[in-house]
């Protein structure tokens, strides 16, 4: 007994490398050999598609590329997620970035689901307008005039040389907002100088970290729904019926957290049997 | 004197009175500053100052190599890295397309542009076909050097074809797929930025073992609120019935009977009272994973992020931006001048 | 600035505003009215009690752990003759956080000077080099150091979040700094940061408004200014009655806000209720 409590103490200072690889392997593992958790969308994912549900064929989306390779784990899978939920319905997708990452991300995501999946039209059934540097200045270019800021889009073509950007001058014109965002300029940045002033319907999907920034938005009506990380977007694939990176990503971050939590009780039963010892002695 | 001390405070006073008061006027060159200018003059000026900072850089690199300082090779792989990049961005277009207006004999062409475009002979003669009069074809990706478009238009000419290279316009070689500068974005930039995104991973749980201890009250409930956020958010969460929680809870309540009145009768008491009346409701129930609600994780996790989470961050909110309205304001009346170096 | 001539000042600024206002108050967006007045009164109180303290008003500011560490962190690291690491965000001088952030370098940096310590200023952006610079090359100068100051202890790393991240985590392994000070605006790399610190057993203090950041700084350092208290350093440092009055005014409006707040809940009650017309919500909403 003495021995085994001797290991529980030793085990509660372990190198964190040996903490490290066990992660790793608890990652890594599932990715190979998925266990097909089922997903259970919570209900601010359940918000942000009924949002989206609600728009009709020709409605116009503007959607904001906000992060960058680093986060591409996170919010890529739910950017494509909604550009499919988006082409399903034959809605217009008018894209921005305010990150000069974001454009790269947005044509990754575009060239994977409106050119390889709906076989969409440039120009017609969804246009790049690319990425300009300015943060809220270019929201509220955009929110007065988008010609101010856009005169060309990311490949070099006049707007109004565009079918699907006549009549469309500023953002009340739309008919939904979507920001896809790791950090600033992103979310907070639209609902202030765009969503709540013009007063048009938006939702948003960020980071983990970053829900709890938001959140406030969300309970104040301002935001429509908030996808939260990788879990945000394996939900909102299950809601439109594709599977894809956020869905095969969840057992991986299950098991993860799990073993995690695993680590924490393990290392307070060290931290109560090391005060005991030392009560003791 | 006046250049370095009032000059500034001057400037930071009345930029920042009229950014502060410019929201309130409704005439349309102050509106315009308010709402354009002032920050598009801040994003010119630092784009401007990259330079300094690159020059600094190099610099403290350089000297690392040419001194052979600790850890020398990596100041040359910083180096090498920034005349990259550098080189792909400013003065390598990294960007030739090939054109293929014509053939004479379809066949010929495809079995160049098949190695090209990676298919087979027959699907390349059928992508030529397909092509209407008049229209071009273009290969999909792009070349990184001028000498290897022209080897295949050269190659196309010889089989039969009309075929030429179109340099991609300067500005949008950035963004163009395929191109020197999108290839070191896609593998080598996006990987490394996931992966130090990554280590965050390993990171928060070597910081959880360490940190997570019950040493306090508020220490406890830091822990037991991460415990539930972290499995109520993930899909194993909701596999964990709500009557384990419960019995978790009768096991812990025990815990404090125990350290409370320091009787084991009480305790005893406690621990198998608490045991059956849950197994009793359970059974009653039909061991529902979802009921009792209040003890079902993903609604647990879902309350706390929506109620004193967001309080507490509400608060935070507001308490920051009054520290930030503060701070600006000293600094708009010329009240702190640290930033100016006094 | 002197009474007389603050009020001789306030009152003719005053009697124009309320020729302006009387006169048709033209180009004034009217529908911004609550947020104009808001802004008046925060701005009034916090001017009265930096005038209050600057008078010889007794003001006392509860001790901030963090800050009282501050001296302590760069003493040790001059015992063990290690450098101290400063690290002032990843965010530009247009943010507020960046700006607290150099301010409260100045004041490390008069410490490093008077310890003879070695300072290492990693910075992510070429306009907080060259103001970080400035505010050290001062700090040196008022301890009567200006020879251990050089350009080269504040340098720039990278704009690139994760690059500054993996650039700052080389230096603290190589360099093994014996104290670690996060001051600034921070995203997802502060854990990157504080971790790395804590494995090469620094002692790390950080301070940030980032909500987010917050909670792994808490965990991971041995020291955090929270929010406000960040934004205190700079008055608690120097011990300027001018800052520390600012503090005070802080403190009054965050009781005028809670004021606010118990109000507004209890019209919202009336107006739901029906019992009056008016919405104090309404009122209070900004366009």
């Amino acid at each position: 007994m003495e021995k085994f409590l001797d290991f529980i103490v030793r085990a509660g200072s372990l190198d964190r490398r040996y903490i490290f690889i066990v992660i790793a392997l608890v990652v890594i593992l599932p990715l190979f050999f998925p266990l097909g958790l089922p997903i259970r969308p919570t209900s601010s994912s359940q918000d942000v598609y009924n949002t989206v549900e609600k728009l009709e064929a020709g409605d116009k989306a503007l959607v904001s590329f906000e992060y960058g390779p680093s986060t591409k784990p996170e919010i890529h899978p739910m950017a494509v997620a909604l550009l499919r939920h988006l082409f399903q319905k034959d809605v217009k997708v008018y894209i921005t970035c305010l990150w000069p990452d974001g454009q790269f991300m947005a044509m990754e995501a575009l060239e994977q689901v409106a050119d390889n999946q709906y076989n969409k039209v440039y120009g017609e059934d969804y246009v790049l307008l690319g990425y300009r540097p300015g943060a809220e200045a270019i929201i509220k270019g955009l929110v007065s005039n988008i010609r101010k800021v856009y005169t060309v889009d990311s490949r070099g073509d006049f707007l109004d040389d565009i079918p699907m950007m006549v009549d469309v001058n500023q953002v009340a014109d739309f008919d939904f907002l979507f920001s896809a965002s790791a950090g600033y300029p992103g979310t907070v940045e639209w609902v202030q100088y765009a969503a709540d002033p013009v007063g048009i319907t938006m939702s948003t999907g960020t980071t983990s970290i970053q829900v709890n920034e938001v959140m406030p938005y969300v309970q104040s009506g301002q935001i429509q729904g908030i996808l939260g990380g990788m879990p945000g977007a394996a939900e909102y694939e299950s809601l439109i019926g594709q599977a894809g990176i956020g869905t095969s990503g969840m057992d991986a971050q299950s098991v993860a957290h799990l073993v995690i939590v695993g680590f924490i009780i393990f290392g307070n039963i060290s931290f109560f049997v090391e005060r005991r010892r030392s009560k003791k002695y | 004197m006046f250049m370095k001390r009032q000059l500034p405070i001057a400037i930071a006073a009345t930029i920042g009175f009229l950014t502060l008061f410019g929201w309130f006027v409704d005439e349309p060159h102050i509106k315009s500053f308010v709402d354009d200018d002032a920050t598009q003059w801040f994003d010119i000026l630092a784009s401007f100052a990259m330079f300094l900072g690159a020059l600094n850089l190099l610099k403290m690199q350089a000297i690392k190599v040419i001194r052979k300082q600790k850890g020398w090779p990596y100041a040359a792989l910083a180096i090498l890295g920034f005349t990259f990049s550098f080189t792909a961005g400013f003065i390598l277009l990294g960007s030739y397309n090939v054109e293929i207006s014509q053939y004479d004999d379809p066949a010929k062409v495809a079995t160049v542009l098949a190695s090209e475009i990676n298919l087979d002979e027959k699907s390349a003669e059928n992508i030529l076909i397909a092509m209407p009069e008049g229209d071009t074809y273009i290969i999909d990706t792009p070349y990184f050097t001028k000498s290897g478009a022209d080897n295949v238009v050269e190659q196309i000419n010889a089989a039969g074809g009309t075929a030429n290279m179109r340099a991609t316009e300067w500005g949008s070689h950035i963004s163009t797929r395929g191109s020197l500068f999108n290839w070191m974005f896609r593998f080598i930039f996006t990987p490394l930025s996931a992966t130090m995104f990554a280590l965050l991973a390993f990171f928060v749980a070597s910081a959880s073992y360490r940190a997570f201890k019950i040493r306090n009250f508020e220490a406890t409930l830091l822990l037991i609120s991460g415990i539930i956020i972290m499995l109520g958010r993930v899909p194993i969460g909701g596999h964990i019935s709500a009557w384990f929680i419960l019995y978790i809870v009768v096991l812990a309540l025990s815990a404090g009977v125990n350290t409370w009145f320091k009787n084991r009768t009480y305790t005893l008491a406690s621990v198998v009272g608490g045991v059956l009346l849950v197994t009793i409701a359970g059974f009653i129930m039909g061991w529902p994973v979802d009921q009792p609600a209040i003890f079902y994780l993903p609604v647990l996790q879902d309350w706390i992020y929506n109620n004193p989470n967001v309080a507490g961050a509400r608060a935070i909110m507001i308490g920051i931006g009054l520290g930030i309205f503060a701070t600006s304001i000293r600094y708009i009346l010329g009240i702190e001048k640290s930033y100016i170096g006094e | 600035m002197k009474d007389k001539q603050f009020w001789s000042v306030a009152g003719i600024i005053f009697v124009l505003f309320m020729i302006y206002w009387v006169a048709g108050h033209p180009f004034f967006v009217t529908e911004r009215g609550v947020m104009f007045w808001s802004i008046l009164i925060v701005g009034g109180v916090l001017i009265y009690s930096t005038r209050m303290a600057k008078r010889g008003e007794e003001i006392i500011l509860r001790s901030i752990p963090g800050l009282k560490a501050v001296e302590e962190a760069v003493g040790r690291s001059t015992e063990m003759g290690k450098p101290v690491l400063y690290v002032p965000g990843i965010m530009d001088m247009d943010q507020v956080e960046t700006v607290a952030g150099v301010v409260v370098l100045g004041h490390v940096a008069k410490m490093t000077a008077r310890y003879e310590t070695s300072l290492n200023v990693p910075v992510s952006r070429a306009i907080v080099m060259k103001a970080a610079r400035e505010s050290c090359r001062e700090s040196y100068l008022m301890e009567g150091r200006p020879d251990l100051f050089h350009d080269d202890m504040v340098h720039y790393l990278t704009d690139d979040q994760f690059a500054y991240a993996a650039g700052v985590n080389g230096i603290m392994l190589r360099e093994e700094p014996a104290a670690c000070l996060y001051m600034g605006k921070f995203y997802a790399e502060s854990l990157l940061l504080a971790e790395t610190g804590n494995s090469i057993g620094a002692i790390q203090i950080a301070g940030t408004a980032s909500p987010s950041q917050i909670p792994f700084f808490v965990t991971a350092c041995d020291y955090t200014l929270i929010g406000e208290e960040f934004f205190a350093a700079s008055a608690y440092l120097s011990q300027e009655p001018e800052l520390i009055g600012g503090v005070k005014g802080q403190d009054y409006l965050k009781i005028l806000a809670i004021g606010v707040m118990i109000l507004g809940t209890i019209f919202n009650f009336f107006h739901d209720l029906g019992w009056t017309s008016w919405d104090f919500l309404a009122y209070l909403t900004v366009q």
